[in-house]
């Protein structure tokens, strides 16, 4: 089964054979193909190329196509103001004084950037389609009404009910155009993307914003495909009504807890998705703080089908590549996971200080082979196995010393050694191979360099 | 309290700004003292800040209010400046350079005028030096920054950075989605005001109110 094909099992609630990734590569893309985030939204070679990118990086089984809410916002009058790290903001309301619809230009798929988002689409399916499923993004209809009437819409819903009603309705009907418009171009999967849902109440939500999304749902189903609700923010309050929505999938930030959420949506028949931290772990941590935080998604998620693993929201610019490529081995390889389980919550607080080696001075090449345990732990055993065979080929004074993370000992030389990942390979204290094992040339080669600098 | 003000608090609460309009005038043609009514009013205010914060009700509620006290204010402001009545305490604020955003900042305005400080808006991507100057301007007891994304929050701590440089004394509180008290404490700013709701609070200590 290919990797789009669990991830669509999944998103349809079905149980499938390990849980789904989708790491959420919006303005992010730009810095993996050095181009700005004003470059990179209107181009549809970079994004196409950023994507590819992203494919071979991150291993996804789904990815999204243009992560922008301001597509339909500029076509319909928004001005913008671009940035170099984040996607657009609206500067200007349309219907700021008056909420009167013909104010507006009419809608079209074929205006703004949105051509752009449709032919990255269709060439996306071309290249990546047998493998990865494409998530279509558009704008919610209380965000767009945000942004074509700005803070004062959020006031209509209690003195101008009626305009607030016609405004989300036009914003369902403008989703439609653009659910059409991404199926015909090749997406498998709609997001409806609404952040300003955290910022309202149930009653709010029920009143105003359900049927406006559930016509856009049930246009997205009546076509065939699959839909998800994306809500950003603290939507803790609005997660029973969304999941009497009837989109497939929930998707939300780490503002939610997700075991919460997985015991609202699994009853409803819902999928799920979420939440790895944004900004403190992908932004600023590093490799292992991702995997612990997908440790902690995956336990929150609990047994059971239907959960996606996804960052919260659109990544940060400038979010470490290194940080989503440690995620794909923890949903692929159960192994991966013991070993990221295994991992301290901070190792500075390990406490246990080991005393390493004087390398320089040791007549013989030094490897430490640090693993969960080489006995229990498959890619532990390859990795202490290559390590000696490769120490039996290379000719000089050599000696392969395995340290195991689930003693203090072990945790100590990790700390000690500047471990980035497990297992890992370092030569005479130096880490040299972190998480993928080397080839035995590749080793040897690294062997005798450490051997050269003692002679 | 007699009816009108009663009346004005609640028309707060519930964010009727008709009522927030007909009370305040009942009341001024009464002849209250306008530091009564401005203290209904705050009475209003206080109370949305604390369901806001208790997850009672959300940013459309919190909106409606503050416009209900924005319609009452503009009869009692004449009514306060003729009688010499000053706010205690005046804050500058602004979202920082780069950034958009302005609901929570506004937020923040109607809880900080509600409180009875005196407010300088400077609005929305307002640079460092702008800052400066309104704090030589004013000479504030308070400045806010607020920022609501990730990328601009490198603009706070220049920010708070400039204006140090520059010897202004007033107390700097940040806030905004993204930020953080272990954020604010690294860009050396005195206080970090996790919502609108809180605001009000962390600027009383920060001033000494």
């Amino acid at each position: 089964m290919t990797g789009k094909e669990i991830l669509l099992k999944t998103l349809r609630c079905e149980s499938a054979e390990r849980v789904p990734w989708v790491p959420f590569v919006g303005v992010h893309g730009g810095s993996l193909v050095q181009v700005d985030a004003t470059t990179y939204l209107r181009s549809v070679d970079h994004v196409v190329d950023a994507l590819k990118v992203a494919h071979k990086r991150y291993q996804p089984d789904g990815l999204p196509v243009v992560f922008d809410l301001q597509l339909e916002a500029e076509v319909l009058g928004c001005e913008l103001v671009w940035a170099k790290e984040t996607p657009p903001s609206v500067s200007s309301h349309p219907l700021a004084e008056r909420c009167d619809l013909s104010l507006l230009p009419e809608f079209s798929t074929e205006a703004g950037r949105i051509p752009m988002a449709l032919e990255a689409t269709r060439r996306l399916r071309n290249d990546l389609g047998d493998d990865v499923a494409l998530y279509g993004l558009l704008t919610g209809p209380l965000t767009l009404g945000l942004h074509l009437r700005g803070d004062e819409f959020l006031m209509d819903i209690f003195d101008e009910e009626d305009s607030a009603f016609e405004l989300l309705d036009f914003g369902a009907d403008v989703a439609c155009k653009m659910v059409d418009a991404y199926l015909d171009a090749g997406i498998d999967v709609v997001a409806v993307v609404d952040p300003m849902i955290s910022q309202i109440g149930p009653e709010h939500f029920q009143q105003f914003v359900a049927e406006p999304l559930n016509k856009v749902f049930d246009h997205i189903r009546a076509r065939g495909a699959l839909s998800s609700l994306f809500v950003c923010g603290n939507a803790t309050r609005n997660l029973e009504p969304m999941c009497a929505t009837r989109c497939d999938n929930i998707s939300v930030d780490e503002n939610v807890n997700l075991k919460q959420l997985a015991e609202l949506a699994r009853p409803a028949g819902k999928s799920f998705g979420g939440n790895l931290q944004l900004t403190v772990v992908l932004l600023l941590g590093d490799p292992m703080d991702a995997q612990r935080d997908a440790v902690r998604c995956l336990d929150q998620a609990g047994e059971g089908p239907g959960f996606v693993l996804a960052p919260g929201c659109d990544l940060p610019f400038s979010v470490r590549p290194e940080n989503l490529e440690a995620i794909a081995p923890l949903v692929r390889d159960p192994y991966q996971l013991e070993i990221a389980r295994a991992l301290p919550e901070n190792l500075n607080e390990v406490g246990v200080e080991v005393e390493l080696p004087d390398y320089e001075d040791s007549s013989a090449v030094i490897v430490d082979v640090v693993t969960l345990d080489s006995a229990g732990c498959a890619p532990c055993t390859y990795m202490v196995k290559a390590a000696q065979e490769a120490v039996k080929v290379f000719a000089q004074p050599a000696e392969v010393r395995e340290h195991k993370i689930t003693t203090r000992e072990g945790l100590g030389y990790m700390k000690a050694l500047s471990v980035s990942a497990i297992p890992s390979i370092c030569i005479d204290g130096k880490e040299c191979f972190a998480s993928i094992i080397p080839d035995r040339s590749e080793l040897v080669k690294a062997l005798q360099q450490a051997a050269s600098v003692k002679s | 309290m007699d009816d009108a003000l009663l009346r004005l608090t609640e028309a707060v609460k519930t964010g009727k700004r008709k009522d927030a309009r007909e009370a305040t005038e009942i009341a001024l043609n009464a002849g209250t003292d306008p530091e009564t009514v401005l203290a209904a009013l705050t009475a209003g205010m206080d109370d949305v800040g604390k369901r806001f914060r208790a997850n009672e009700i959300f940013v459309p509620e919190v909106l409606v209010a503050a416009r209900a006290m924005k319609t009452s204010m503009e009869l009692l402001e004449p009514a306060l400046v003729s009688s010499g009545v000053k706010p205690k305490y005046t804050a500058v604020i602004g979202t920082v350079a780069g950034d958009l955003h302005d609901i929570g900042k506004n937020l923040v305005i109607m809880m900080l005028k509600g409180a009875n400080y005196g407010v300088i808006d400077l609005g929305i991507n307002v640079p460092e030096e702008k800052f400066i100057e309104a704090a030589r301007e004013h000479n504030p007891d308070l400045i806010c920054l607020s920022a609501l994304l990730t990328t601009t929050m490198p603009a706070m701590k220049t920010t708070v950075e400039a204006l140090r440089k520059e010897g202004v004394s007033a107390r700097i509180m940040v806030g905004g989605a993204p930020i953080t008290e272990a954020f604010s404490q690294s860009i050396g700013a005195d206080g970090y005001a996790t919502d609108a709701a809180v605001a009000v609070d962390v600027a009383n200590q920060l001033v000494g109110a």
